[in-house]
C-alpha cells in the first residue's frame, strides 16, 4: 500500500513537472501580453506529435528532445506575428484568435497524423526498484528532465539581460518602453519561448502518455488551474502549484477515482479564489 | 542663429476633441536648465507628454538636436539621448533598485546579446553603480524598488535618468510631494547635473523653478504666455496675472 502510495506521488511528481512546464509559458504569455492563450495546450500537443514523428524518422529521441523546441519557438515567433500581434490592443480578441489556431492545430494534426492515438517507446527503457516496487526509469528521467528546464528558465529570468528585461516589462509596459527596452520584441521572445516551453513539454511528456490530436484538450484545465492557484505572475507559486496539484490527483485517482481527484483540485482552486485571490503563494515570490 | 537648439518646438498643437490642451506653441531651448511653468490646466504635461513623445501631436514639429522626432515613439525618442522622469514616479517596484537603474543604463546598448549573463556587462554594471553613487542610493542597491521611501523613489528615478547619459533630461514635477528637505536635497541634484546636461523642468513650485532655471517659459491656456530669463518672467505683468498674481486655488495646488 505504502509503496503504491509513492509510486503515485512519483507518477504525480514527474506529471506535475510537466504540467508547470506548460503553465509557466501560459502564465508569462499572459503576463507580458495579456494574452489568454487557449492553444496553449494544443502546443503541447503538437510537441508531443512532432517528437512521435521525429522518432519515426530519425529513430532518435535526443534529436526529438533538441528539435522540437526549436520548431515550437518557430512556431511561436510565427503565432505571435500572425494571430497575436495585429490584435494585441483588444486583450478579448486574442482569446478568438488563439481559440481559432486551436482548432486549426488540432485538425492539422488529424488530418495529417491521424486521429488513433499512438503510443511512443520510452527512450530509456528498464525500472528502478523505489520504495520496494520498480518503477519506470523513463518517468524519474522524464521528472528531471521537466525540473531542469524549469530551473534553467528561472536562472534565465534572474540572471540574464533578456530576463531582467522580461521582469521589467511584466511588471510595468509603459515604464519599460520609456526606459527604451524594446518591448514588442520582449513580447514576441516570450510567446516564442512559452511556445517552446509546451512543446518541450510535449516531447517529454510523449513516452509517458499517448499521442492524441486531443491531448491539449485534457491538459489545459491543469495548467489553468496551476496558474490560478500558484497565482497570476508567480512563476515559481505556478511551478509549485502543478505539482502540488498532480500529486493530490495521482494520490486522490489512486486511492478512489480520476473524478473524485478532479472534483478534489476543483475544490482546492476554488477555496484558494475564495481564501486566497492572489494565489496560494502571494508574497512568498517575487 | 549658429548653433542648434537643444530642443526645438514648432506651431506644435495637440488637440482632445474640442479641447486645444496645446494650441501652436513654438519654443526653442538651448542650454543648461530651462523650466516650463504655468497654472493648472495650462497644457504643462501635454506638452512635456509631447515632448516625451508619449503622445503624437495633432500638427506641428519638434526637433531634438536639430533632427525632427515629431514622429518617433518614446523609446526611440529616449536612445537619441531624451531621458525623463514623470510626475507619477515609474520605477518597476518588484525589482530591486540596482536592476531599476541597470535596466535604465542597459538601454544605450543595444541587444546584442540578450543572452549574455548580466551581472557580467561590466560597461552597464559600472553606469548603473555611477548613477547610484550620483544620488546617493548605492546603500539601498539590492533593496526592492517598491519598499523605498517617496524621495527616494524620485532619487531612483533620476538616477535611472542619469543612467541612460542623456543629452536632455526632462523633469516632470521633480519635488512633487517631497518634504522640504528632500526637495532642498532635489534641487541641488538637479543644480548638480543641469552643469553637465541640459535639463527641461516642469514645474509648479515657483521657488524651485526660479531657484534652478537659466530660462522660464510661462504656458497658459495651451499657447505661450511669456520666454525669458526669470527676472523678466517675474516682472511680467501678462505672467503676474495669470500665475504668480493667482489666488488660493494656485497655492494649494502648490503645497497640497
Amino acid at each position: 500500500m505504502l509503496a503504491n502510495l509513492a509510486t503515485l506521488a512519483l507518477n504525480g511528481l514527474a506529471w506535475g513537472l510537466i504540467v508547470a512546464l506548460i503553465a509557466l509559458g501560459l502564465s508569462i504569455i499572459f503576463g507580458l501580453l495579456d494574452v489568454i492563450n487557449v492553444a496553449h495546450g494544443d502546443l503541447f500537443m503538437v510537441g508531443g506529435v512532432l517528437a512521435w514523428t521525429a522518432v519515426e524518422t530519425t529513430g532518435s529521441f535526443a534529436a526529438a528532445l533538441v528539435v522540437v523546441p526549436l520548431l515550437g519557438m518557430a512556431l511561436g515567433l510565427a503565432t505571435e506575428r500572425f494571430a497575436i500581434r495585429p490584435i494585441l490592443r483588444n486583450p478579448a480578441l486574442t482569446i478568438v484568435s488563439t481559440f481559432g489556431l486551436s482548432l486549426i492545430l488540432q485538425e492539422a494534426v488529424r488530418a495529417t497524423f491521424g486521429p488513433a492515438p499512438r503510443r511512443l517507446m520510452a527512450p530509456l527503457p528498464g525500472t528502478l526498484p523505489v520504495f520496494g516496487t520498480n518503477y519506470e526509469i523513463y518517468r524519474l528521467a522524464a521528472a528531471v528532465a521537466a525540473a531542469l528546464a524549469l530551473a534553467a528558465f528561472f536562472l534565465f529570468q534572474q540572471r540574464t539581460r533578456f530576463g531582467t528585461w522580461m521582469r521589467a516589462v511584466r511588471h510595468d509596459r509603459e515604464t519599460a518602453l520609456t526606459l527604451g527596452i524594446p518591448v514588442a520584441r520582449v513580447q514576441l521572445l516570450t510567446f516564442a519561448l512559452g511556445a517552446a516551453l509546451a512543446l518541450l513539454g510535449g516531447v517529454i511528456a510523449a513516452p509517458i502518455t499517448t499521442v492524441d490530436f486531443r491531448a491539449g484538450v485534457e491538459i489545459l484545465p491543469a495548467c489553468f488551474m496551476a496558474v490560478v492557484i500558484g497565482g497570476l505572475g508567480n512563476l515559481p507559486g505556478t511551478a509549485a502549484a502543478a505539482v502540488l496539484l498532480a500529486v493530490t490527483e495521482g494520490v486522490v485517482s489512486g486511492l478512489s477515482d480520476p473524478t473524485a481527484a478532479r472534483i478534489t483540485s476543483l475544490c482546492l482552486m476554488s477555496a484558494v479564489l475564495l481564501l486566497r485571490p492572489q494565489g496560494l503563494f502571494a508574497g512568498a515570490a517575487r | 542663429m549658429s548653433v542648434v537648439p537643444v530642443l526645438e518646438l514648432i506651431d506644435v498643437s495637440r488637440r482632445f476633441g474640442g479641447l486645444r490642451a496645446v494650441d501652436g506653441v513654438t519654443l526653442s531651448l538651448g542650454r543648461g536648465i530651462s523650466a516650463i511653468i504655468g497654472p493648472n490646466g495650462a497644457g504643462k504635461t501635454t506638452l512635456f507628454n509631447l515632448i516625451s513623445g508619449l503622445l503624437p501631436p495633432s500638427a506641428g514639429r519638434i526637433q531634438l538636436h536639430g533632427q525632427d522626432i515629431t514622429h518617433l515613439k518614446a523609446h526611440a525618442r529616449a536612445r537619441l539621448g531624451m531621458a525623463r522622469t514623470l510626475q507619477i514616479k515609474s520605477v518597476f517596484p518588484a525589482l530591486s533598485v540596482y536592476e531599476n537603474v541597470w535596466i535604465a543604463a542597459r538601454q544605450r546598448y543595444r541587444p546584442l546579446d540578450p543572452f549574455g549573463l548580466w551581472r557580467r556587462d561590466r560597461a552597464t554594471a559600472a553606469e548603473a553603480e555611477a548613477a547610484l553613487e550620483e544620488v546617493g542610493l548605492t546603500g539601498c542597491a539590492d533593496m526592492a524598488a517598491g519598499s523605498l521611501s517617496y524621495g527616494d523613489v524620485a532619487r531612483l528615478e533620476i538616477a535611472m535618468a542619469l543612467a541612460q547619459r542623456p543629452s536632455l533630461l526632462l523633469l516632470d514635477e521633480p519635488v512633487c510631494g517631497m518634504s522640504p528637505a528632500e526637495t532642498e536635497q532635489a534641487v541641488a541634484l538637479i543644480r548638480r547635473i543641469g552643469e553637465r546636461t541640459d535639463v527641461v523642468i516642469i514645474e509648479h513650485d515657483m521657488e524651485v523653478v526660479f531657484g534652478l532655471a537659466e530660462r522660464i517659459v510661462v504656458l497658459a491656456q495651451g499657447r505661450v504666455l511669456a520666454d525669458g530669463p526669470p527676472a523678466a518672467i517675474a516682472a511680467d505683468p501678462a505672467v503676474q496675472e495669470a500665475y504668480l498674481g493667482q489666488g488660493e486655488d494656485e497655492e494649494e495646488a502648490v503645497h497640497g
